[in-house]
């Protein structure tokens, strides 16, 4: 017995059905967005404590940026368990922005340090400047796996 | 689904694809048999997790079936 040949409705459904199972690949993919959202989020907070003067060095800023990046693992640790898929595009953009991420920091830390944007005696916003800076492969990376959801 | 994914939760297909646990296993016990799809098994924590890819193969065969499905469209 042979198979009949579909037909070109059943082709086109077919088709269509490729593209729905494709579109939820790709929204399983903002697990993924939300990892790197948990790590924005920690470097955002742990730059806005460093950039208040009356906090610099205290125990209280010690503490607060501890906290931080713990919620912060722990968030995508939670969020990370709970991956059902990723696309291969999708897990690509999560660890080049991670990769991206590290490289860029090495880069605004080392010339922060070069030029003494960050020194003894420059003003705490410095830190968040450069942390802000720092982040932008993150709100990149954030952005490019928010764009892949339609 | 699996094309799209690079590896996808035995669960989270069945339920996009609204099939029960036995007929997915069923499909996909012909599938890894024909050496389309792999089968990875594993633990996150205490419960367990089956994950599911195509294979090379399985994305050539799937390559050219919709190829010929979107001959027929044409």
């Amino acid at each position: 017995m042979t198979e009949a040949q579909p037909t070109r409705q059943d082709a086109v459904a077919a088709l269509a059905e490729v593209g729905i199972r494709a579109q939820q690949v790709r929204q399983a993919d903002s697990h993924l967005r939300w990892m790197l959202l948990a790590l924005l989020a920690a470097y955002v907070g742990v730059a806005v404590l460093m950039s208040l003067p009356r906090y610099r060095g205290s125990t209280f800023a010690a503490a607060g940026i501890i906290a931080m990046l713990v919620l912060a693992v722990a968030f995508a640790i939670v969020v990370g368990v709970r991956i059902r898929a990723y696309s291969r595009a999708g897990i690509r953009l999560y660890f080049g922005t991670i990769i991206a991420f590290n490289l860029w920091n090495v880069v605004v830390t080392s010339a922060s340090i070069a030029t003494r944007f960050w020194a003894m005696g420059q003003p705490s916003y410095h830190f968040g400047i450069s942390e802000a800076v720092g982040v932008v492969p993150l709100v990149i990376g954030v952005w490019l796996l928010s764009r892949r959801r339609d | 689904m699996l094309n799209a994914a690079e590896h996808a939760e035995f669960g989270f297909v069945r339920d996009n694809v609204e099939v029960t646990d036995s007929v997915l296993s069923k499909q996909m016990s012909a599938l890894e048999h024909a050496g389309y799809v792999k089968v990875k098994k594993g633990f996150v924590g205490k419960r367990p997790r089956t994950w599911l890819s195509l294979t090379k193969d399985g994305r050539r065969r799937f390559a050219r079936h919709m190829n010929a499905l979107r001959e027929i469209a044409s």
